[in-house]
């Protein structure tokens, strides 16, 4: 992975000493609270519910071990809170569908300790939130897919590199998000985003960009339009740059809720790309900068050596062989384990998915057990994955026996990966001040009632999201069921979706869910989605997935053994 | 603190709200339909479409553009004006940016470009990258703290106006 040179060092020291700085003339009321605000965003500092919330950057994905341990000492020394329920004392972390790291429990004063903490293990917040360009995405199994034509992570980090405290860019109309991937099947649910980025081979073997924009969530779920088929990878900051230009200039900065790209590229449609393409060939031929900004060849082979294969192996391993092999490691094997593109491999989900936790939290002690795994069985190296897994992607494939044993004993080795189990949350209403309702209890209540691991695996691939609102950070709109928390006069409710796609293989084409009918009681929420699930089970011709049903049935079928399930809603959805 | 060792640091002016020198000509009922030509004079946009034709060109003449509008259209006259006054109506639209970059980089102004209204401490370091050199500071905010925030880093990544070349090249060199 990414090694940080004495310049990348040196950088985010001197953000943290910025930070520091500002802190200090907002505590000493020389800077309002107001106007300390966007800049406490964009280095990740939100104020929440109960404390404020820090959100470190885990740049596409990327973690090493000795990171997590840093993470591991931040949850144990900074995340605190001495009342409340267990889950209200702190001590533990949340990875996000963004692959980054929130803690909820950090005191706002301890704050420039915890940025110069982070720094020493090369970590940061920067850019973590605040209208700018996010920390970038892209596919967990960059470097490993066997389908993957061009590995991104190069291509990532001189994009990090590049949008990392642009000066132009840094007060947008609001947030915009960048994912990347190389590979025939999009796992990193390009569509959904702001700039989505597939590299690719063209006939002369040549690498370039597929450039997609006007993607998003929130109230008005827009899946992204291709904007050019072919940008030579040398120019793609470039494109980039006049992508970003044009929202600069024109987003909307009227309505919040209008203020993203894909509300111009839905209203301007073909003449938003007619622009941002005149803007390129612009930038091409007339600035002075420009030219700087193309990327060389020794750049990229200075970043990609960072990104170099560990050496080919002997196959190890085939569980045809391995006759004593108990059924809860075959399930493991099954699930968890997937295939890599470098022989004598295998990359490994670390189930972030287990009873009594919620979806994506990690305590300081499974940080650390976490990270120990990753040292003996990973090269040092994890992966955040989009759904809120750690995956280790180095695994030699005569050691899964011996890593499944120690991923059993850490709690990391659930065989529920692609199960419906295997669910996004965001955090919700517990900690979250900008959530309508709350959704870590309606994640507890599905854990609790699909808890049977037979009937998971006969219910099959399924994704399910949960938001606890509009903003979408569970991404609801593109799960195959999704859950959105919603607030009336007060109270919790919640809308379900079936039929949305991120955009992968396994859900066809990116496509948000449709609502099957209005809001439904949180303690109803559990028995709809089982309701919804044995529809699917008794409709399903062979071979299909819930997903595949979901759209042959369409929402109206779904609608119905929704409505039969209702019991607090039942008379309002009789008028 | 890192200590200031960019090669060449551009100078930021900071100058007072109520500048001394370049006046807006406006009467009770606004700007001035049809100014009458003098130094160090501040035009509205409007007002300069109103008198460029006939305008003296000796004079040193200043444009104050609101952030919506679209540089290149002032393109051609850019050699005429020794000042382009750019507008922050809210400290985080981000528009001014844009049109500093442009106005530097694709329309080669070398004139003073200025940033003026909700300018706070914190924006100087973005202003001086995007290529504006002077600044006129909201009334509260401290010019001690403004320089403070110019030293913090001594490169970024991307070239800029302060340093044309980004990281790659100059680590290459």
């Amino acid at each position: 992975m990414y090694q940080y040179t004495a310049f990348d060092r040196h950088f985010v020291r001197a953000r943290a000493a910025q930070f520091r700085d500002q802190l200090q003339r907002n505590l000493a009321g020389e800077l309002s609270d107001d106007e300390f605000r966007p800049l406490r965003l964009q280095n990740g500092w939100y104020i929440q519910r109960h404390a404020p919330m820090l959100r470190i950057a885990v740049p596409y994905g990327e973690l090493s071990s000795r990171q997590l341990r840093t993470l591991a000492r931040v949850a144990r020394e900074h995340d605190h809170r001495d009342a409340g329920k267990p889950s209200e004392r702190g001590g533990f972390g949340h990875f996000t569908t963004r692959q980054n790291l929130q803690f909820n429990w950090i005191p706002l004063v301890e704050a420039a300790d915890v940025m110069e903490l982070l720094a020493e293990a090369d970590l940061h917040g920067i850019q973590t939130s605040g209208n700018c360009i996010r920390n970038i995405t892209t596919d967990a199994l960059a470097g490993i897919a066997p389908d993957e034509e061009v590995d991104p992570r190069p291509y990532a980090e001189i994009l990090r590199q590049w949008s990392t405290l642009h000066p132009e860019f840094a007060f947008l109309p609001r947030k915009f998000k960048i994912a990347i991937h190389g590979a025939r099947e999009d796992r990193a649910a390009t569509g959904w985003h702001d700039i989505g980025l597939q590299l690719h081979r063209n006939a002369a073997g040549e690498v370039g960009f597929r450039v997609w924009a006007g993607g998003g969530m929130g109230r008005t779920p827009v899946i992204a339009a291709l904007f050019a088929d072919f940008v030579p990878w040398q120019q793609i900051l470039l494109y980039i740059e006049a992508i970003v230009r044009i929202y600069n200039q024109h987003g909307r900065r009227d309505n919040l809720y209008k203020s993203r790209i894909k509300i111009l590229v839905k209203a301007e449609g073909q003449a938003c790309i007619d622009a941002v393409n005149a803007e390129f060939a612009t930038l091409l031929s007339d600035d002075a900068q420009a030219g700087a900004h193309i990327i060389p060849q020794a750049e990229f082979d200075r970043v990609a050596a960072h990104f170099s294969a560990p050496p080919v192996l002997a196959p190890g391993f085939a569980v045809s062989d391995d006759t004593d092999a108990p059924p809860a490691y075959r399930r493991w094997l099954e699930r968890n384990v997937h295939a890599h593109k470098i022989s004598g491999y295998r990359a490994v989900t670390l189930s972030l998915k287990r009873a009594g936790q919620s979806p994506g939290d990690v305590t300081a002690a499974q940080m650390d057990g976490a990270a120990a795994l990753a040292d003996h069985f990973s090269r040092g190296e994890l992966r955040v994955t989009h759904d809120q897994n750690l995956l280790l992607p180095w695994v030699h494939e005569a050691e899964l026996r011996a890593l499944w044993q120690a991923a059993k004993a850490g709690g990391f080795a659930t065989p529920n990966i692609g199960l419906l189990t295997d669910m996004i949350t965001c955090p919700g209403g517990d900690v979250c001040a900008l959530a309508n309702a709350r959704s870590l209890p309606i994640a507890a209540a599905l854990n609790e009632r699909f808890d049977d691991l037979d009937r998971l695996y006969d219910i099959g691939d399924i994704d399910l999201h949960i938001s606890g609102c509009i903003n979408s950070c569970g991404h609801h709109h593109s799960g195959h069921i999704g859950v959105l928390g919603v607030d009336k006069d007060g109270s919790e409710w919640y809308q379900v979706t079936v039929g949305g796609s991120d955009g992968s293989t396994l859900g066809g084409p990116a496509l948000p869910g449709k609502v099957i009918g209005p809001s439904f009681a949180a303690d109803e929420v559990p028995d709809v989605i089982e309701a919804v699930i044995e529809l699917y089970q008794r409709e399903r011709q062979r071979g299909e997935r819930f997903v595949d049903t979901a759209h042959r049935l369409g929402p109206q079928a779904f609608r119905r053994v929704a409505d039969a399930a209702r019991r607090s809603t039942a008379t309002a959805t009789a008028e | 603190m890192t200590p200031w060792t960019q090669p060449h640091p551009a100078a930021m002016d900071f100058i007072p709200v109520h500048d001394p020198r370049w006046q807006l000509l406006a009467g009770e009922d606004g700007p001035q339909p049809h100014p009458t030509p003098r130094p160090h004079a501040l035009l509205t946009l409007e007002q300069w479409h109103a008198v460029r034709e006939h305008w003296p060109s000796e004079l040193p003449t200043g444009v104050l553009l609101p952030n919506t509008a679209d540089v290149a259209a002032l393109a051609a006259d850019l050699p005429r004006l020794a000042l382009v006054v750019l507008q922050f109506p809210k400290w985080t639209d981000g528009r001014a940016y844009s049109q500093a970059r442009l106005l530097r980089a694709r329309h080669r102004f070398d004139g003073e470009l200025r940033a003026s209204g909700d300018v706070l401490v914190d924006m100087v370091p973005l202003l001086q990258r995007t290529g504006f050199s002077s600044a006129q500071l909201r009334a509260d905010q401290k010019i001690d703290s403004a320089r403070r925030a110019l030293r913090f880093f001594d490169g970024h990544y991307q070239g800029d106006a302060v340093q044309p070349q980004p990281l790659f090249h100059r680590q290459a060199a």
